[in-house]
C-alpha cells in the first residue's frame, strides 16, 4: 500500500529541488508540477478504495498519537488530495504556455508549494501541523498574486497579505489558548477531552480559529481581500486560488467546528453567515462590469451556498456541500482558465469587450460557457446533482427557517444566472465593434486542459451517483467524531 | 500584587496584541502597518511562550537524576513559537518585498493614495 505521506513530501522535495532542476535546463522546471501533480493523482486515487473503508493513520516520528504528528488520511482528505492533484494538473498544463514572462522558474516553485501546502492542510491530524501547512499556502499564493508585478498585483497582494497575516495571527493564538487548555495539539486527543472544560473557555479558541481559518475561507465578513487578489493574479493563478485556496480554507474550518470542537451551537449562525455571503456575493458580482472580478465575487457567492449546506449538519447536506465544492472547483477552474485567453485576445477586462467572442474563439467560449451553465446549476452539467442534493437536504429538514434561508439562496443562485446569461449572451449574440470577426484558437496545451475539466463536468453531470454515494461515505466520516477519535487513539 | 506577579506575561502578550492591532487600523503608511504586524506577531509568541512558562524552570532533561520534574519547562510551546518566528520573518520579508515594489510602482507608501481597486 502506498503511504499518504507521499502527498506531501514528493511534491515538496520537487519544490525545492526546482532551482537544481533549472540549472540543467531553464526549459525542465516547468514540465516538474506536471510530474508531482501527476504522481499525487495517481496515489491519491490508489488510496481512495482503502480509505473508503478505514481510514489511514500515519505516523511520524515513531510515537504513538498523541505524543508525536499524525496524518489522517479519511475519505474527506484523500479526496481533497485527489482533487487539489487534479486542479493542479489541469492548470499546470495549462500554464506551460500561459505563463511565459517573468521569474517563471519561482512560479512553478511557488505553485508548488501552494499545493503543498493545500495537500498538507487537508491530510494533517495536528492543529498546529495544520497552521504550518496553511502558512505554506499564505505565503506561496500572497507572491503569486504579485507575480506580474504590476499595479494592481501588487496593491492586490499588500490587502491580502495584511489581512491573512491578521488571520494567521489570530488562529495561533487560539491554537495557543487550545494548548493551554489541553496540553495536546492532537487533533483527536483534543476532541476527545473537550467536553471537559466549560464551553465558555473553549468558545474563545473556537471564535479565534474559526474567524482566523474564515479569512482565507472568505467567509462574509472576512473577504475583502478575494475579489481583488483573484482579479489581479494571472488567471492560472485565480483558477487555483479560487478552485483550491478557498476551498481548502473551508475544509479547515470546518473539520475544525466539525471535528475538534464538535460545536453544534454555532451551526445556526454559520446558517446565517452563510445565506449572507450568497447574497452578496452574487449581488455584488451581478453590479462588476470585469469579468475576474465577476467570477471573483461568484467565488464568494460559491463559498456561501457551501457554508450553507455544511451547515445544515446532516449527511445529506454535508455530501451536497462537498459535491457543490467539488463542482465550484472544476467549473471555476474552467472559468478563470477560459476568461485567461478571452483576456489574452481581447486585451481587456471588461465584460463589453467580449462581445462577438463566440465567433473569435469558438472552443474557448464553448468551455466559458459550459463553465457558466455548470456554476448556475443547469443539466447536464455537475452543477445540477450538486445543486440539487442541497435544496433537497433542506427541504428535508421541513422547517419554515430552512426552506425560508433556502429562498434567499435560491435567489441568489437567480441572480448568478442572470448574470453569467449575460456574459454568456455578450459572447455569443453581441456584435464586436471595430474588430473584423477572424477566427483564431487558443494555443492547443490550454485547450487540452480546458477539455479535460469540461468532458469532467459533463461526465459527472450525467453520471453523479458513484460520487455522490462516494461523498455520502465521506460526509459521515466529518460528522462522527468518535470514529475519527477512536480510530487515531486506538 | 501576586495576581499582576502571576499574569503579567498574559498582559505584556495581549497588550502587544492589541498594540499592533491598533497599529494595523489607524496607520496610512504601509511600512507602519507592517511594523504593526510584526509587534502582532511578537504578541502572540510571547502568549504561546507564557502558557508553558515556568519561573526559574529548568531544561526537560529526564535522564539526569538532579533535575526536578515539577520545574521542568513545556518544551512544545518553545517549539511552536520557533516555528511561528521563522513563519513569521517569512511574511515579513514577503510584505517588505511588496513594500518595496509599491514603492517603485506608485511613489508612495500611502495606503489612502494606493486604491485603484474599488468595489
Amino acid at each position: 500500500m502506498v503511504s499518504p505521506v507521499l502527498l506531501i513530501a514528493v511534491p515538496l522535495g520537487l519544490a525545492f529541488a526546482m532551482p537544481l532542476i533549472a540549472l540543467i535546463s531553464r526549459r525542465l522546471p516547468r514540465f516538474v508540477p506536471l510530474v508531482a501533480c501527476a504522481f499525487n493523482l495517481i496515489v491519491a486515487i490508489r488510496l481512495i478504495p482503502t480509505v473508503l473503508s478505514a481510514p489511514v493513520i500515519q505516523r511520524i516520528g515513531g510515537f504513538s498519537p498523541p505524543f508525536c504528528i499524525n496524518l489522517f488520511a479519511g475519505p474527506v482528505g484523500v479526496m481533497f488530495a485527489g482533487l487539489i492533484a487534479l486542479a493542479g494538473l489541469v492548470i499546470a498544463i495549462y500554464a506551460l504556455s500561459y505563463i511565459r514572462t517573468g521569474p517563471t522558474v519561482r512560479y512553478h516553485m511557488l505553485y508548488m508549494l501552494l499545493l503543498v501546502g493545500a495537500t498538507g492542510v487537508v491530510l494533517t491530524g495536528d492543529v498546529f501541523n495544520l497552521f504550518v501547512f496553511f502558512e505554506v499556502l499564505c505565503i506561496s499564493s500572497y507572491a503569486l498574486v504579485a507575480y506580474f508585478g504590476d499595479r494592481n498585483g501588487l496593491e492586490a497582494a499588500a490587502k491580502y497579505l495584511i489581512q491573512g497575516a491578521v488571520g494567521s495571527a489570530l488562529l495561533l493564538m487560539g491554537i495557543g489558548l487550545l494548548y493551554g487548555l489541553f496540553g495536546t495539539l492532537n487533533m483527536a486527543d483534543i476532541a476527545s477531552r473537550i467536553g471537559s472544560v466549560s464551553d465558555i473557555s473553549v468558545f474563545v479558541p473556537l471564535a479565534l480559529i474559526v474567524s482566523g481559518l474564515g479569512v482565507e475561507a472568505a467567509i462574509f465578513p472576512l473577504n475583502a481581500w478575494l475579489p481583488d487578489a483573484h482579479s489581479s493574479a494571472p488567471s492560472s493563478i485565480s483558477a487555483i486560488l479560487s478552485g483550491i485556496a478557498i476551498e481548502v480554507g473551508l475544509y479547515a474550518v470546518v473539520r475544525m467546528i466539525f471535528t475538534v470542537f464538535g460545536a453544534t451551537s454555532i451551526f445556526m449562525f454559520l446558517l446565517f453567515l452563510g445565506v449572507l455571503t450568497v447574497l452578496m456575493g452574487e449581488l455584488c458580482a451581478f453590479a462588476q462590469t470585469n469579468i475576474k472580478r465577476m467570477l471573483a465575487y461568484s467565488s464568494i457567492g460559491q463559498i456561501g451556498l457551501i457554508v450553507f449546506a455544511f451547515a445544515m449538519a446532516s449527511t445529506i447536506s454535508l455530501a451536497g456541500g462537498l459535491f457543490q465544492l467539488l463542482t465550484h472547483t472544476l467549473s471555476k477552474a474552467l472559468l478563470f482558465l477560459a476568461a485567461g485567453y478571452m483576456i489574452h485576445r481581447s486585451g481587456s477586462m471588461e465584460i463589453s469587450s467580449l462581445n462577438g467572442m463566440g465567433r473569435r474563439m469558438p472552443l474557448t467560449s464553448l468551455a466559458f460557457s459550459f463553465g457558466a451553465f455548470s456554476i448556475v446549476g443547469l443539466p447536464p452539467f455537475i452543477g445540477f446533482p450538486s445543486k440539487f442534493l442541497i435544496v433537497r437536504s433542506a427541504l428535508e429538514k421541513q422547517q419554515t427557517l430552512f426552506t425560508l434561508l433556502l429562498g434567499f439562496v435560491l435567489l441568489g443562485t437567480l441572480v448568478e444566472g442572470a448574470y453569467f446569461f449575460r456574459v454568456v449572451q455578450a459572447i455569443y449574440f453581441k456584435k464586436s465593434g471595430d474588430e473584423p470577426a477572424s477566427r483564431s484558437l487558443a494555443p492547443a496545451l490550454p485547450l487540452i486542459s480546458m477539455l479535460i475539466l469540461a468532458v469532467l463536468i459533463i461526465f459527472v453531470g450525467i453520471y453523479p451517483q458513484p460520487v455522490a454515494d462516494a461523498l455520502s461515505t465521506a460526509a459521515s466520516d466529518l460528522l462522527d467524531r468518535a470514529a475519527y477519535i477512536g480510530s487515531v487513539l486506538r | 500584587m501576586s495576581f499582576l506577579e502571576d499574569y503579567a506575561y498574559y498582559f505584556g502578550a495581549f497588550g502587544l496584541i492589541f498594540i499592533g492591532l491598533l497599529i494595523m487600523l489607524v496607520k496610512h503608511n504601509l511600512i507602519k502597518v507592517i511594523i504593526g504586524l510584526s509587534i502582532l506577531d511578537t504578541g502572540v509568541n510571547l502568549f504561546l511562550i507564557s502558557v508553558g512558562y515556568i519561573s526559574n524552570g529548568t531544561a526537560p532533561i529526564f535522564c539526569r537524576d538532579d533535575m526536578d520534574p515539577s520545574r521542568m519547562v513545556d518544551p512544545v510551546p518553545q517549539a511552536l513559537v520557533l516555528t511561528a518566528i521563522v513563519i513569521g520573518v517569512a511574511v515579513l520579508a514577503m510584505a517588505l518585498a511588496i513594500a518595496v515594489r509599491l514603492y517603485q510602482r506608485y511613489g508612495t507608501l500611502d495606503l489612502r493614495k494606493i486604491k485603484e481597486l474599488r468595489w
